[in-house]
């Protein structure tokens, strides 16, 4: 009984392809949480960027108050406080989005399941 | 179940009335209309973002058992207030919480020394004489007496209480049993060393008491028992038609797509490995979106395009705790009932969401296969339970029950040849 | 003297670097791509080196000196570009993984004219880059050596030989090494701006104090009339009744000129081919990931400093000019003529004719880097994507890498030729600074043309070939005519609108995709394409993989003791 077919499927047993496989339905789903975690980011980081020049004209206080020296408000944020804004939403967005994937592709790590394979009840 | 909202939009009017205050009428010229709706736009939004976490609090490692410990609440303010508030007893008559109880009791009962024993060993004693009678004694002599006729037994003198030490200052006792609902597992004995003897119904009101405890204690821990049983049930009984009907559907592949065959046995290995691993009541949405995962892949290898699935997450919900087994069965149902009947098959929609405002978690699972029709619909929702339902609904909503009371909610819609939406929505934990 | 031997040393190190850690064996994917194995600092590191350019090294603080806070706008964008690129495209770029842009778009599309159409365009915009970078060397050359070769003029001089230099590495280099020099040469970057920033913050720059002294005049520039300089006062561009003032929005930009200018940037970065040519190098998607997060941490740190030596070359250059003769010459009542001289002077204030030296290695190494980057990406669009493709089908690894070169060639003199076309001069005055100005078209046409068409053939499966045709072609199109026109108006309120287009051809481009995809179909096995694109399970393997062979390694030298 034995074909042909059987006779190169002696590959190295913990590297073939398909210890790791995504189903069409699973990658869509991921795809589609990611989506929405990138468009949330977006409009986070879009609101912030049109705000910060946006303020000028609303409130006087952005560009006319002093917070130390002459330092305004508006110069603080557009000289630190925006790079670091950008710094945490893109670590934020980075950690979510890694999570994301995570957990909803692929399973859990098999290896450490073949030691305790002999633990099992019977 | 939105409860959360309400609060909320009362927390921004205030906030709107107290910026208004503030900016308008405190301010001695009062500030222009966009720097207060720009302060008023920012205090909403602040509240907005942070309510949720506000709501949720510190997050704490919370055991698994919310439904007992709604009921254990609200049993305060008996006889002598202490004792009722601090239940030591709930955990069950062990040496651990005898002592604990035996350190309450005996600074109440003035002079006196307190001992709580089991059947045949004293569990904990406290207060004169505590040097040479221990824990783990045996019981004194008089204590079979009440034991075996359920009833306070008076001790008056010294002779009877047979203590080896010729120095005891104890001379009277008070016994009395202490039962668990229906069998009597032990005693409350009270000893005095003035000649007098305890007040018989104070000692007999505080066993009342600490034998409530005892039943509660024992209520609870039936109603765990119950649970696991149950859950210990589920897992065993993975249908076996699924088991075969894969293996036949694997060994019909072998020879045509090894490589699907490899996938296919590796998943169907996570699965059964998921069930068996498995433990407590509870596990992360990821975990059991994994098992669903491995499960609709299997069942699509079985019947090919006709079963086709839609998951739809949020971010948020991956991480949320949901019961175990309870969305796989929902999705096989839809599978089994809805899609496997219909020849030209269908969908299933797996949705997912958290709304961190009212703390829930919502999943629902939809497909546009056969639907249930009227009669049995109304059965099922009646909670009987239906015959072909295979892990049926009713289990799952008792399962639910138990671990929440009344605190979800699990809806069914169906037209028939319509298909089948099924709405279940629980505490976000 | 000194300073001129010290820059040859300088250079002579970083080129020798590129050679001795040059591949032996140099195969067409070692020269494109550095064999994927590079770590996500060290790739960080050179993404920051291909992306700081003479744009971000001189350019930034120019701009700041010259406008004060709407100058920052330019650092800004530059480094909010990462966001959406993180957002939407580094992952799943990786994970389909291929050699270039235009491969790219043109495997997950499944037509050719999509990639032939691509090509193009990433001609367009690495032209549309090195054209300024090139202006930017001839500008050091002109400050630095003074004098010209060979009859031509000091700026002509400095353009050519900084195309001949980089020709030179590139050949010679591959990618591999341009990968360690690209890192190497950001951390030279960030420690000159470290260095120029401590020595100016030692010697009593204090930020506030100086802010509030620059504030409490009104923004004055130099402006030439008749032969003669002298001081104008800046119109606000917000307020034109009342004056501007560096440390307040209006100098340069209308509200809508800021929004347009800052998403021109932002979107631009994500159509970088040279930058974008990088991410296929990162061993996983979710290495490209973090990569990202670092390259924004590490921009972060580099704009805060260059905004900050902008602010502070403005401040100690009027405290200083009267006293020095030198300086005298280069400004009007203490103001720089020519804004992009303002950190080379600043470094000649504090460290003399050294520290001139060394501001101006930065900066030609920043050109370096970038140039070496950009004709990197435009040798594997034509070798691998044309010459490999469509001209000899059959080309050995060797025929393919000779191609790649003499394209090299061919776009580095058309750049210089256009360089030498422009004339510095004859620009500065109109923009704050004329190098960031030339940058940003490049980065309005990588926004216009190819941002919108990657973002949707990522996350929107309906997307067509002739869709991305569609929108690339309505991109640049519309791009490149309001640039233009931007550039004819000359000095009036909309030309600054207009020279930053994005924000209306992005949109276009979108729309223009959109339609075409409706109406066409897509490519057949979706599935599998975004199983490709968006799926793990490659990742999950080499991890695996790695883990495994770490653990084998391990292993063995445990028994090996």
């Amino acid at each position: 009984m034995r074909d042909p077919v059987r006779a190169d499927d002696g590959r190295e047993p913990s590297l073939g392809s398909a210890d790791e496989h995504d189903t069409p339905a699973e990658v869509d789903a991921a795809f589609r949480t990611l989506r929405r975690v990138a468009i949330g980011h977006v409009a986070v980081f879009t609101c912030v960027i049109i705000a910060v020049p946006l303020l000028t004209a609303a409130l006087g206080w952005w560009s006319q108050g002093r917070l130390s020296g002459g330092m305004s408000p508006m110069f603080a944020m557009t000289a630190f406080g925006l790079y670091a804004f950008f710094f945490v939403i893109c670590l934020a967005a980075a950690t979510l989005s890694n999570a994301v994937e995570e957990r909803m592709l692929g399973g859990p790590a098999r290896e450490a399941h073949h030691d305790e394979e002999g633990t099992l009840p019977p | 179940m939105s409860n959360g909202s309400l609060p909320l939009a009362g927390v921004v009017l205030l906030a709107w009335g107290a910026v208004y205050l503030v900016t308008q009428l405190i301010t001695a010229p009062p500030l222009g209309t966009g720097t207060t709706v720009l302060i008023g736009a920012g205090l909403t939004t602040a509240l907005i973002v942070g309510y949720p976490s506000a709501l949720r609090g510190p997050r704490s490692k919370r055991s698994v058992q919310p439904a007992s410990a709604r009921v254990q609440q609200g049993r305060h303010g008996t006889t002598i207030a202490a004792v009722g508030r601090s239940m030591p007893l709930r955990s069950g008559l062990t040496a651990e919480s005898a002592h604990r109880t035996a350190q309450l009791l005996q600074p109440l009962l003035s002079g006196a020394a307190v001992a709580i024993t089991d059947r045949e060993h004293v569990l904990a004693f406290a207060g004169p004489g505590a040097d040479h009678h221990r824990s783990g004694d045996d019981v004194v002599a008089p204590t079979a007496r009440a034991l075996n006729r359920g009833k306070t037994v008076l001790v008056r003198r010294r002779g009877e209480l047979r203590c080896p030490n010729g120095d005891c200052p104890l001379r009277t006792a008070v016994i009395v049993p202490l039962t668990d609902g229906n069998r009597t597992v032990g005693t409350l004995q009270v000893y005095r060393g003035d000649g007098a003897l305890s007040p018989q119904g104070v000692v007999e009101g505080l066993a009342g008491i600490l034998s409530l405890h005892l039943e509660l204690a024992e209520l609870n821990r039936r109603q765990r028992l119950a649970v696991d049983a149950k859950l210990d049930a589920l897992r065993a009984q993975i249908n076996p038609h699924f088991l075969f009907n894969t293996l036949n559907t694997i060994a019909s592949k072998v020879h045509t797509d090894t490589e699907e065959t490899r996938q296919l046995l590796v998943r169907l290995s996570d699965f059964f490995r998921y069930v068996v691993r498995q433990e407590g009541h509870f596990a992360e949405f990821g975990q059991e979106y994994f098992f669903v995962r491995t499960y609709v892949s299997l069942e699509q290898a079985r019947y090919g395009d006709r079963v086709r699935v839609r998951y739809d997450i949020d971010p948020q919900v991956l991480t949320a705790h949901v019961p175990v087994l309870i969305i796989q069965p929902l999705v096989e149902n839809a599978i089994k009932h809805g899609l496997a009947g219909k020849v030209e098959g269908g969908t299933v929609t797996l949705k997912a969401r958290v709304d961190p405002l009212t703390r829930t978690t919502s999943i629902r699972v939809a497909d546009d296969g056969a639907g249930i029709p009227a009669d049995l619909l109304k059965r099922i929702s009646d909670g009987e339970r239906g015959e072909g339902d295979g892990q049926g609904l009713s289990n799952i909503a008792g399962r639910l029950a138990s671990l929440y009371g009344e605190r979800y909610r699990l809806d069914i819609q169906s037209t028939e040849n319509g298909g089948t939406v099924v709405d279940l929505q629980i505490p976000l934990g | 003297m000194t300073s001129i031997l010290l820059l040859v040393v300088l250079l002579a190190a970083v080129g020798s670097v590129a050679i001795l850690i040059r591949p032996q064996r140099a195969s067409t994917f070692e020269f494109y791509l550095a064999g994927r194995r590079v770590g996500v600092v060290t790739n960080a590191c050179a993404i920051c080196g291909d992306y700081f350019s003479a744009a971000s090294f001189l350019g930034v603080a120019a701009a700041v000196y010259a406008s004060g806070l709407d100058g920052m706008w330019y650092a800004t964008g530059f480094a909010a570009g990462f966001v959406p690129v993180l957002l939407f495209i580094a992952a799943p770029l990786r994970r389909f993984g291929e050699f270039s842009i235009p491969d790219f778009l043109g495997r997950r599309l499944e037509s050719n004219s999509v990639r032939l159409t691509s090509v193009a365009i990433v001609q367009l915009i690495i032209l549309a880059y090195l054209v300024p970078q090139a202006v930017a060397s001839g500008i050091i050359w002109e400050l630095f050596i003074g004098q010209g070769v060979g009859g031509l003029s000091a700026y002509a001089t400095g353009v050519l030989v900084s195309t001949a230099a980089i020709m030179l590495m590139v050949a010679l280099g591959g990618m591999r090494g341009t990968t360690w020099t690209q890192a190497v040469q950001f951390l030279m970057l960030l420690a000159i701006f470290v260095w120029l920033a401590i020595i100016v913050v030692a010697s009593g720059f204090n930020y506030p104090d100086a802010l509030r002294e620059l504030s409490s005049r009104p923004l004055a520039n130099p402006v030439e009339s008749g032969g003669t300089w002298r001081l104008e006062e800046v119109t606000n561009r917000l307020h034109p009744e009342s004056p501007a003032y560096f440390g307040e929005p209006g100098g340069q930009y209308s509200q809508l000129g800021q929004f347009a200018l800052i998403l021109s940037l932002a979107l631009g970065t994500a159509g970088l081919p040279h930058i974008m040519n990088r991410y296929f190098t990162s061993p996983t998607g979710t290495a490209a990931r973090m990569t990202t997060v670092w390259v924004v941490g590490l921009a972060g740190l580099f704009y805060t400093l260059a905004v900050l030596l902008g602010t502070a070359a403005r401040s100690v250059i009027r405290d200083v000019s009267a006293e020095l003769p030198w300086l005298a010459e280069l400004t009007t009542e203490g103001v720089l003529r020519v804004p992009e001289y303002a950190l080379l002077v600043l470094g000649q204030v504090f460290g003399g004719r050294a520290g001139l030296g060394l501001i101006a290695v930065g900066a030609l190494v920043a050109v370096l880097s970038t140039i070496a980057g950009l004709l990197l990406a435009s040798a594997a669009s034509w070798g691998h994507d044309i010459y490999e493709r469509y001209i000899n089908l059959h080309a050995t690894q060797n025929q393919a890498l000779w191609a790649g070169r003499a394209a090299v060639a061919v776009v580095a003199a058309l750049s210089a030729g256009l360089a030498l076309a422009v004339r510095p001069e004859s620009l500065t005055g109109q923009f704050p600074s004329i190098v960031a100005t030339m940058v940003t078209w490049a980065f309005a046409l990588a926004g216009s043309a190819l941002t919108p068409v990657f973002i949707l053939a990522i996350w929107w499966r309906r997307t067509t070939g002739a869709g991305a045709v569609a929108g690339m072609v309505t991109g640049a199109v519309t791009a490149v005519t309001m640039c233009a026109a931007g550039v004819l108006m000359g000095d009036t309120p909309y030309a600054a609108v207009l020279m930053t287009p994005t924000v209306v051809s992005a949109p276009c481009a979108a729309v223009a995709t959109v339609a075409v995809s409706l109406a066409s179909r897509p490519p057949q096995d979706m599935d599998r394409i975004w199983v490709r694109m968006h799926g793990t399970a490659a990742d999950r393997r080499a991890v695996r993989i790695a883990r495994l062979t770490v653990a084998g390694i391990g292993r063995r030298s445990r028994e090996g003791r």
